[in-house]
C-alpha cells in the first residue's frame, strides 16, 4: 500500500502527540495523584435506613479530617448545607435514594455520578474560604434545576466561629 | 427528466440515468430524506428556544415566555435530542446509504426490504412523537434507568433499530451480489465506508437492544420492577459512542468520495481512506467507558483502557484531515492557487454544497479537540456533565455531521424533486449563519461549563449561577438566535425547492462506480476485521459488565416516573 511521504510524517506527528497526551494522563494519575471515581461498595437504595446513610451529615474525624455522608434524592441533597473550616479535608460518601443524580462541587474538581445501588466517593480539600455549591448535574425530573446544596468554608480568623 | 419504472424483481441489469432518477429510486430515497427533514424540523426548532430558556437575561426580560408547543423544558429537550440525534440521523443515513450503494454498484437494493425497513422506522417515529408529545416520555434521549417512559417510547426506539437492521441487511445483500459478479474488483470507497458503518451499527445496537428489551420495555409494561442502573448505563454507552461514528461516517463518505469532485479535484489516497474507515470500525466500540468516567461502579483500570483506545480512534480522524485537506489543496492548485497556504482560500466559496462541508470541517476542528479533552480521563473530572459537553457535541454532531448532511441535501433534494435548488444565495447565508451561530453557542456553552454550569438543566432562573455562567449562558442564547435564523433559511429553501423552484437541475450525482484498483484487496477481508473488532470488544467491555453486575443481591433499584419521587411498585 502506497503511503505518501508527507502523510507518513503527519501520521508520526499525530501518534507522537497522542503519545504525549497519554503520558500526561499517566503523570496526572501516578505523579500528581488525581483520582477517578472507583468502586467502593454497593448499597440497597430501598433500605438506606439501615446503613451508614441512615443519618446523613458531617462527622469530624479530628485533625482537619471530616467524613460527609450525603443522600441525593428527588430533588434535594441531604444535608443541604455543610460547614467546614478552611483547610479541611472532607471524604464525601454519596449515594442516591431513587434515580440517577449528579454531584459536582463548584471550583473543586469533584464530579460524580450518583446511581442508586452504588456508593460514590471523593476526597476534597477546601483551602480557601467561601460558599461553594453542590450542583446536581444529571437530569432527574421536573425539580432538577432546584437540586443543589452548599458547602460553606469558614475562615475561623474572620468568621470568629470555631468548631 | 427520466422516469423509468424499475423492475421489482429482475436479474436484468438496471440502468440508472446519469442525470435524473428512477421512479423507484426517487420514492425510496425520497421518503427517507423527507422523514429525516421532518424530524429535524421539530428537533432543530427546540434548540434555540432552549438557549433562550437557559439565558438569565432572557428569562428576566420575558418571565412568562414559554417554548412553543413543548412548554415544559425537559419535554422540549427530549424532543430536541430524540428527533435530531436519533431520527433525523437514522432516516438520513439509511436513505443516503441506499442512494450511494445503488448508484455505486449500479444495482438496486432489495426494494421489499427497503420499504419494510422504512415502514418500521416510520411507525417508530409516530409512536415516539406520541409518547413525547403527551408528556409521557420526559426522559431525554439517553433514557437512563431507573426513569421510566411510556411503552410507546421504547417501542418506537425498537422499531427504529429493527428497521435500520433490515436496511443494513439489504445493503449487505447488494454488496454480496455485486461481489459475486465482480470477483477481484475493489468495491468503491463510498460503499466500503457504508459497509463499515452498517457492520458497526449492527454490533453496537445490540447493547441498547438488550437494555430496552430486557430492562426498560418490560418495566414500562409492568412486568419488571427492579433494575441495575450501572449495567443499564454500560449497555447504553456500549451503543452510545459507536452511535456518533454512525453519524460521522456518512459525512466522511461525502468528504472522501464526493467533496474532492465537487471541489474540482480528486481524492488524495483511496487506500488510506479505507484504512481510516476500518480503524473507525475497530476502535469505535471499545471506547464507550469514556462516557462513564464519573460513574462509581466502573474501575479506574477500565477507564484508563478506554481512554487510550479513544486516543487511537482519533487517529482516523487526523488521517481524514490530511487526506481530505490534500484533496482540497490539489483542487485549489488546479485552479491556480500558488503560495503555501493560498489553497485554503482558493475554494469554491460560491457553491453551497462545498461551503456547507467546509463549514462543517471548521466546526469539526473545535469538536475534535474538545473531544480529545473530554477523553482525557483526569481533565474530564472538571467537565463531565457540564454545559461544556453539549458545547462539544454541537461542534461534531451539530456542526460537521449536520452541516454535511445539509450540504448533501442541497444536491440530493433537487434530484429528488427534479428541480434546481430554490436559492443558492439563501443556502450560502444558511451555512454561514450556522457556522457563526454554532461557534458563538458552543463557545458560550463551553465557557459556562468550565465555570460549572450543568448540562441538561433549565438554568434561566436557578439560584446557584455565578456571574461567569450568566454571561456565557446569555452569550450562547445569541448563538441560538443566529441558529434560529439559519434554521428558518434552511426550511424556506427546502419548501422553496419542493414547491416553487422552476429551473431544472443539470448535474450528475458525485458518485464513483469503481474502487481504486491500487487499493489492496485484503482491506476487504471483512471476517478478519469483524473478528478483531469482537476481540477488542471482549477485552474492553467484559470487565465492565462483570464489575457492574451485582452477583450477590441481583437487581435492587426500583423504577421511577421522573415526575414523582416515589418508586413504581407492583
Amino acid at each position: 500500500m502506497h503511503i505518501d511521504e508527507l502523510e507518513r510524517y503527519w501520521l508520526i506527528a499525530v501518534s507522537v502527540t497522542l503519545g504525549v497526551f497519554t503520558a500526561a494522563l499517566l503523570a496526572s494519575v501516578f505523579i500528581f495523584g488525581v483520582r477517578l471515581p472507583s468502586p467502593v461498595g454497593r448499597i440497597d437504595p430501598t433500605n438506606l435506613e439501615n446503613t451508614e446513610f441512615a443519618e446523613p451529615g458531617l462527622r469530624d474525624m479530628g485533625d482537619g479530617q471530616y467524613t460527609a455522608h450525603i443522600v441525593a434524592q428527588m430533588w434535594n441533597f441531604m444535608p443541604r448545607e455543610i460547614r467546614v473550616p478552611v483547610g479541611s479535608e472532607v471524604l464525601f460518601n454519596v449515594t442516591s435514594r431513587d434515580i440517577t443524580h449528579g454531584f459536582f462541587i463548584e471550583a473543586h474538581n469533584a464530579n460524580l455520578m450518583l446511581l442508586p445501588g452504588q456508593i460514590a466517593q471523593v476526597r476534597v480539600t477546601f483551602d480557601r474560604p467561601g460558599e461553594f455549591h453542590i450542583i446536581c448535574h444529571e437530569y432527574c425530573g421536573p425539580g432538577h434545576q432546584n437540586m443543589f446544596g452548599v458547602i460553606i468554608v469558614e475562615d475561623p480568623a474572620t468568621a470568629g466561629i470555631t468548631e | 427528466m427520466q422516469a423509468v419504472q424499475s423492475p421489482q424483481r429482475s436479474s436484468a441489469p438496471v440502468v440508472f440515468p446519469r442525470v435524473g432518477m428512477l421512479t423507484s429510486e426517487r420514492w425510496l430515497i425520497g421518503v427517507h430524506v423527507m422523514s429525516a427533514l421532518f424530524a429535524l424540523s421539530i428537533g432543530i426548532l427546540m434548540g434555540p428556544f432552549q438557549t433562550f430558556r437557559r439565558a438569565p437575561a432572557f428569562v428576566q426580560a420575558f418571565p412568562d415566555w414559554q417554548i412553543p408547543v413543548f412548554s415544559y423544558y425537559y419535554q422540549a429537550l427530549t424532543m430536541h435530542g430524540v428527533m435530531n440525534a436519533l431520527f433525523f440521523t437514522t432516516f438520513f443515513i439509511v436513505g443516503f446509504s441506499y442512494f450511494v450503494t445503488q448508484r455505486s454498484l449500479q444495482r438496486p437494493i432489495n426494494q421489499t426490504m427497503g420499504w419494510i425497513a422504512f415502514v418500521l422506522m416510520f411507525i417508530g417515529l409516530g409512536l415516539i412523537l406520541y409518547a413525547i408529545w403527551t408528556n409521557q416520555a420526559n426522559v431525554l434521549y439517553t433514557f437512563y434507568s431507573p426513569m421510566l417512559a411510556h411503552p410507546t417510547f421504547y417501542l418506537g426506539l425498537v422499531l427504529l433499530a429493527v428497521g435500520s437492521w433490515v436496511a443494513g441487511a439489504a445493503i449487505f445483500m447488494a454488496y454480496i451480489a455485486w461481489k459475486k459478479e465482480h470477483p477481484g474488483e475493489r468495491v468503491p470507497l463510498a460503499v466500503f465506508a457504508i459497509l463499515v458503518n452498517q457492520i458497526m451499527w449492527q454490533i453496537c445496537t445490540l447493547g441498547v437492544a438488550i437494555e430496552i428489551l430486557v430492562l426498560l420495555l418490560p418495566a414500562s409494561l409492568g412486568f419488571l420492577f427492579v433494575t441495575d442502573v450501572q449495567v443499564g448505563r454500560a449497555l447504553f454507552w456500549f451503543f452510545g459512542h459507536p452511535l456518533v461514528y454512525f453519524w460521522l461516517i456518512p459525512a466522511y463518505v461525502s468528504w472522501y468520495t464526493m467533496l474532492p469532485t465537487q471541489a474540482g479535484g480528486k481524492l488524495f489516497s483511496d487506500s488510506l481512506g479505507r484504512v481510516a474507515f476500518l480503524m473507525l470500525l475497530i476502535f469505535s466500540l471499545p471506547v464507550g467507558v469514556h462516557h462513564l468516567y464519573a460513574d462509581p461502579g466502573v474501575s479506574a483500570v477500565s477507564k484508563g483502557i478506554h481512554t487510550v483506545l479513544t486516543f487511537v480512534v482519533a487517529i482516523p480522524s487526523f488521517m481524514t484531515a490530511f487526506n481530505v485537506g490534500a484533496s482540497l489543496e490539489y483542487a485549489a492548485r488546479k485552479r491556480g492557487a500558488r503560495g503555501p497556504l493560498s489553497w485554503l482560500f482558493h475554494q469554491k466559496w460560491g457553491d453551497p454544497v462545498v461551503v456547507a462541508q467546509l463549514g462543517g470541517m471548521i466546526l469539526f476542528i473545535m469538536g475534535g479537540f474538545s473531544g480529545l479533552i473530554n477523553a482525557s480521563l483526569t481533565l474530564n473530572i472538571a467537565l463531565h456533565n457540564t454545559a461544556w459537553i453539549p458545547g462539544h457535541f454541537h461542534m461534531t454532531l451539530g456542526g460537521a455531521v449536520t452541516l454535511t448532511y445539509i450540504g448533501i441535501t442541497y444536491w440530493l433534494l433537487p434530484m429528488l424533486r427534479g428541480r434546481a435548488l430554490y436559492s443558492d444565495k439563501m443556502a450560502l447565508a444558511q451555512v454561514w449563519t450556522w457556522v457563526v451561530g454554532m461557534l458563538i453557542f458552543g463557545h458560550g456553552m463551553g465557557t459556562a461549563g468550565i465555570a460549572g454550569a450543568p448540562r441538561r438543566t433549565d438554568l434561566g432562573a436557578v439560584p446557584y449561577l455565578n456571574d461567569t455562567m450568566i454571561f456565557w449562558l446569555n452569550s450562547s442564547a445569541i448563538g441560538g438566535f443566529v441558529l434560529l435564523i439559519s434554521s428558518i433559511l434552511l426550511y424556506v429553501n427546502i419548501v422553496g425547492t419542493l414547491a416553487f423552484s422552476t429551473k431544472p437541475y443539470d448535474y450528475e450525482p458525485p458518485i464513483a462506480h469503481r474502487g481504486d484498483p491500487n487499493s489492496p484487496l485484503w482491506l476487504e477481508r471483512w471476517g478478519l476485521w469483524i473478528g478483531i473488532t469482537l476481540f477488542l470488544i471482549l477485552i474492553a467491555w467484559a470487565p465492565v459488565f462483570v464489575e457492574s453486575l451485582n452477583f450477590v443481591d441481583g437487581f435492587n433499584a426500583p423504577f421511577f416516573d421522573p415526575a414523582r419521587p416515589s418508586p413504581i411498585t407492583p
